[in-house]
C-alpha cells in the first residue's frame, strides 16, 4: 500500500455542493446502496463484532438514520471548521469502541484497515449502484469520486494511506478483502434478515402499528433479497446466501425503478427532509407537525379500515394484544417496556455498557458537547453501569438480562444516576446560569417547554431537571420529554 | 329494536335467530333514515341491564355484533355515515369487539351524512351520573350548574334532544333509554316486532309525528278563535 499524501487541506474544493457525493444524496438509489455497504461492512469481521456489540440500529434505527446522515451532511459539506469537528468528534467516539467478539478476536473501531473498508464499501456501492441502474459512471467521474471518498478517509484518519491511492489498485484491494477476509458475521445476518422483518415503526407511524407491520411484511422480505442478490458473487458463496430465482431481476428492477426518479422534478425527493419528517413526533411544536398530526389521523383511519376488513378467522384470531391504551392511560409503563424501549440501547435483550455508552452519545450528540464535557459525560454514564451491575448483576455475567432487571424491582435511582442527572444538567446549561432557558432546553429536546412543566419564570431549576430525570430513568413515569429522546426508535 | 326473541319464539326458532334477523332490519332503517334526511339516528342495540340475560345468550349477541360491524363497515363509510358508541365501557365488552367499536368511530369520524349513535351498554341514569361525577371532577360551583352545562358533561354532549323515540313490540317502556335527552320527545309504539321493522313502517311513524302538535309544556300555537 502506498502512503498517501492527500491531505484534507488541498483537497478542500472537492467537498460541498458541487460534489459527486451531494449528487447521490437526494437519490432514492443511495438507499438501497446504503444497505448493501452496511451490509459489506457488517460482514467485516472487525467492524461486525463492534457493531453487535454497540451498535443502536437495531432498536433505535431512525435514530441511528438520522444521526447518520447529519454526520455525513457535515463531512462532506462546505465547512471545513465543521467538518474537522465532526470528524473530531467521530474520532473521540469510535475511540470508546474496542472488545472483542463471540470468538474472542480483538477489535477496535480505530483500527485504520478497518476504517478505510468502511469507506471503501460506500465507494463501492455507490459505483455498482449506478452499474446495477443501467447509468454507469464513466472514467472520470469515478476517478473524481473515488478522490472525494478518500479525501473523506484523510478527514477522519489524517491520511489516506489506508485505501491504494489509484482507482486500478482499489478494485484489487476490494476484490481481496470480500474473497479472502469478508465473513457471514451475525450482524450481516441481522441486517438482513432480522432488521426489516422486525424494523420499529418511525415516530411518523406510532399511531399506525397495523399499517406499519402490513407494509413491513411486504417490504421487508423484498429489501433483504434485493440487498443479497446486490451482492458480489464471492461473498455470497463464502457466506452461503441463497440465491433465489427472479433474485436478480428483482434486484436489478428495483435499482431502475429508484434510478427512474431522476425524471422527477428537481427537489421532489429531498433525503433530508424526509428523514426530518419521519422523526417528528405529532407533539412536538414544530410547524410541520400540524400536518404531520392531520397525516396522522388519515393512516389511523387507513389502518382502523384495514383492521375492520381482516377476515375473522372463526373466533379464534384473539391475538394477545395489549389492551387499547386509550381511556384510563396509566402513566406508569411496565418494567418491561421500560427495559425494551430505553435500556437495552442495542436491542440484544441484555443491559451492559454499551447500552449506557449508547445514551450517552445521543445525549453528546444532542448537546453538540465539545471536550471535556463529553468525558464527564460518559464518566457519569460508566459510574452509574457499575452501580447498575453491583445491585442488579445477580447472576455475575456481566451484563443484566430482562428478568435479573424486572426481579429486582428498579432501584436505579442510587447515587450515580443522581450525579448523571447532574452532570447532564450541567452540560445542558451552557451558559451556566444555574437554570435551563428556552433555547438550551430546545437543544437537549427539540422541542419548547412542556405546558405543565415545573418552571419558573420560564426556565427549568436543577432540582426539577434532576427529578424529573430520575423518575424517568427509574420507570416510574412516561409522556416525559425524555420519551423521544431515548425511548423513540 | 324489541321483539327479536318473540319474532324467534313464534316460528319456534331459538332466540338467537331471532337476533340474526335484526341484522337486516337494522341496515335497512339506516338506509331509510338517510334518505329521508334524518341526521341523527340512536340505536339502542343493548341496555346495562341486558347483562342479566343467559351468558350464552350475551356472548351470542357480542359475537354477532362483532361480526354485523365489521360487515357494513365500509358501507357505512361509504355512506358517509357517523358512527359512534354510546355506553360501551363495561370490561365485560370483549376486548376485539371494542377495538372494533373505536375502529369504526375512528373510521367514520369525519362522515358529515348522518350521526348513527348505536347506544350499547347504555344505560340513561349511568350517563346521568358520569356528568354529575365529571361536573364535581371539573370544581364546578353549585350556583353555576344550569341545565345546559349540565348536558355539556354528557357523553357525547353534540348530541341534541331527541324528538322521536319508536319502540317497537308494542311495549310501552322507557327502559333508561337517554334518560336525559328524551325529556320531550315524541313516542310511538308500533306493534310489529323489530325484525319484521321495515323502511315503510319507519316512514309510517315519522308521518305520525309530523301530526302531532309539540307543544313543549306550553299551550298550543293556535287555538279556536284565535286572532292570529
Amino acid at each position: 500500500m502506498t502512503t498517501g499524501t492527500t491531505g484534507p487541506a488541498d483537497a478542500t474544493p472537492l467537498f460541498g455542493p458541487e460534489s459527486q457525493f451531494s449528487a447521490f444524496f437526494d437519490d432514492p438509489r443511495w438507499a438501497l446502496a446504503m444497505i448493501r455497504a452496511t451490509v459489506l461492512e457488517a460482514a467485516h469481521p472487525q467492524i461486525g463484532a463492534a457493531l453487535a456489540d454497540n451498535s443502536t440500529f437495531v432498536a433505535h434505527p431512525w435514530r441511528r438514520l438520522r444521526n447518520t446522515f447529519l454526520s455525513m451532511r457535515l463531512m462532506f459539506g462546505a465547512d471545513p471548521v465543521a467538518r474537522e469537528r465532526e470528524a473530531a468528534r467521530l474520532n473521540r467516539l469510535h475511540a470508546r469502541m474496542s472488545g472483542s467478539d463471540s470468538r474472542g478476536r480483538a477489535y477496535d473501531a480505530m483500527d485504520r484497515g478497518t476504517r478505510a473498508w468502511v469507506v471503501a464499501t460506500l465507494f463501492e456501492s455507490a459505483v455498482t449502484m449506478c452499474r446495477l441502474s443501467g447509468q454507469p459512471l464513466d472514467q472520470d467521474t469515478m476517478e473524481r469520486m473515488y478522490a472525494e471518498y478518500r479525501t473523506f478517509l484523510a478527514a477522519l484518519d489524517g491520511d489516506a494511506g489506508a485505501l491504494p491511492e489509484d482507482l486500478n489498485d482499489f478494485w484489487r484491494y476490494f476484490d481481496r478483502v470480500v474473497e479472502t477476509e469478508l465473513e457471514n458475521t451475525e450482524a450481516a445476518r441481522v441486517i438482513l434478515y432480522r432488521l426489516f422483518d422486525h424494523l420499529p415503526a418511525p415516530a411518523l407511524f406510532e399511531g399506525a402499528p397495523t399499517l406499519w407491520a402490513a407494509g413491513r411484511a411486504v417490504a421487508g422480505p423484498l429489501l433483504g433479497a434485493v440487498t443479497v442478490a446486490s451482492l458480489p458473487e464471492p461473498y455470497r458463496r463464502r457466506a452461503g446466501l441463497p440465491e433465489m430465482p427472479g433474485a436478480r431481476t428483482l434486484m436489478q428492477g428495483a435499482y431502475l425503478a429508484a434510478g427512474l426518479a431522476r425524471f422527477l422534478p428537481e427537489g421532489w425527493i429531498n433525503a433530508e427532509s424526509i428523514i426530518e419528517v419521519l422523526s417528528l413526533t405529532p407533539g412536538s411544536d414544530d410547524p410541520r407537525a400540524r400536518t404531520v398530526t392531520a397525516l396522522r389521523a388519515r393512516m389511523k383511519q387507513a389502518s382502523a379500515l384495514l383492521r375492520l376488513l381482516t377476515p375473522l378467522s372463526g373466533d379464534a384470531d384473539l391475538t394477545p394484544e395489549p389492551a387499547p391504551s386509550a381511556g384510563t392511560g396509566s402513566s406508569r409503563r411496565s418494567a418491561e417496556k421500560f427495559f425494551r424501549q430505553v435500556l437495552d440501547q442495542t436491542g440484544d435483550g441484555h443491559l451492559d455498557w454499551p447500552d449506557l455508552a449508547a445514551m450517552a452519545r445521543e445525549l453528546a450528540t444532542r448537546l453538540d458537547l465539545d471536550e471535556p464535557e463529553e468525558t464527564r459525560l460518559y464518566d457519569a454514564f460508566a459510574a452509574w453501569w457499575r452501580e447498575l451491575q453491583a445491585v442488579l448483576d445477580t447472576d455475575g455475567d456481566g451484563r443484566i438480562s430482562a428478568g435479573e432487571y424486572a426481579t429486582a424491582v428498579p432501584t436505579l435511582a442510587g447515587p450515580a444516576l443522581i450525579r448523571v442527572a447532574e452532570v447532564l444538567f450541567e452540560a445542558t446549561d451552557k451558559d451556566g446560569s444555574g437554570t435551563i432557558d428556552a433555547d438550551e432546553y430546545r437543544t437537549l429536546f427539540r422541542t419548547a417547554f412542556h405546558r405543565d412543566l415545573t418552571t419558573t419564570d420560564g426556565t427549568y431549576g436543577k432540582s426539577a431537571f434532576v427529578g424529573d430525570f430520575l423518575s424517568f430513568m427509574s420507570g416510574r413515569r412516561t409522556n416525559t420529554p425524555y420519551d423521544p429522546l431515548l425511548a423513540d426508535a | 329494536m324489541d321483539g327479536n326473541g318473540r319474532w324467534a319464539q313464534r316460528r319456534s326458532l331459538p332466540r338467537s335467530a331471532g337476533h340474526r334477523a335484526a341484522e337486516t332490519t337494522v341496515i335497512d332503517i339506516i338506509e331509510a333514515a338517510r334518505a329521508v334526511g334524518v341526521e341523527w339516528l340512536s340505536l339502542y342495540a343493548f341496555s346495562t341491564e341486558n347483562w342479566n340475560r343467559p351468558g350464552t345468550e350475551v356472548d351470542y349477541l357480542m359475537r354477532l355484533v362483532r361480526r354485523v360491524v365489521r360487515k357494513h363497515a365500509p358501507l357505512l363509510l361509504a355512506r358517509g355515515i357517523r358512527c359512534r358508541f354510546l355506553g360501551a365501557s363495561d370490561p365485560r365488552i370483549p376486548r376485539e369487539l371494542a377495538r372494533d367499536f373505536d375502529d369504526l368511530s375512528v373510521l367514520t369520524a369525519d362522515n358529515r351524512g348522518m350521526t348513527l349513535t348505536v347506544a350499547f351498554d347504555h344505560g340513561g341514569r349511568r350517563d346521568i351520573v358520569e356528568a354529575a361525577r365529571s361536573l364535581i371532577r371539573s370544581k364546578t360551583p353549585a350556583d353555576e350548574v344550569t341545565e345546559r352545562l349540565f348536558a355539556d358533561h354528557l357523553p357525547f354532549p353534540d348530541t341534541p334532544d331527541v324528538d322521536l323515540v319508536i319502540r317497537t313490540s308494542g311495549e310501552q317502556r322507557i327502559s333508561n333509554f337517554m334518560l336525559w335527552q328524551v325529556a320531550y320527545a315524541e313516542w310511538v309504539f308500533p306493534e310489529v316486532l323489530w325484525p319484521d321493522f321495515r323502511a315503510p313502517d319507519f316512514l309510517a311513524c315519522l308521518h305520525t309525528y309530523r301530526r302531532r302538535a309539540r307543544r313543549f309544556g306550553g299551550v298550543p300555537p293556535r287555538t279556536n278563535g284565535d286572532p292570529s
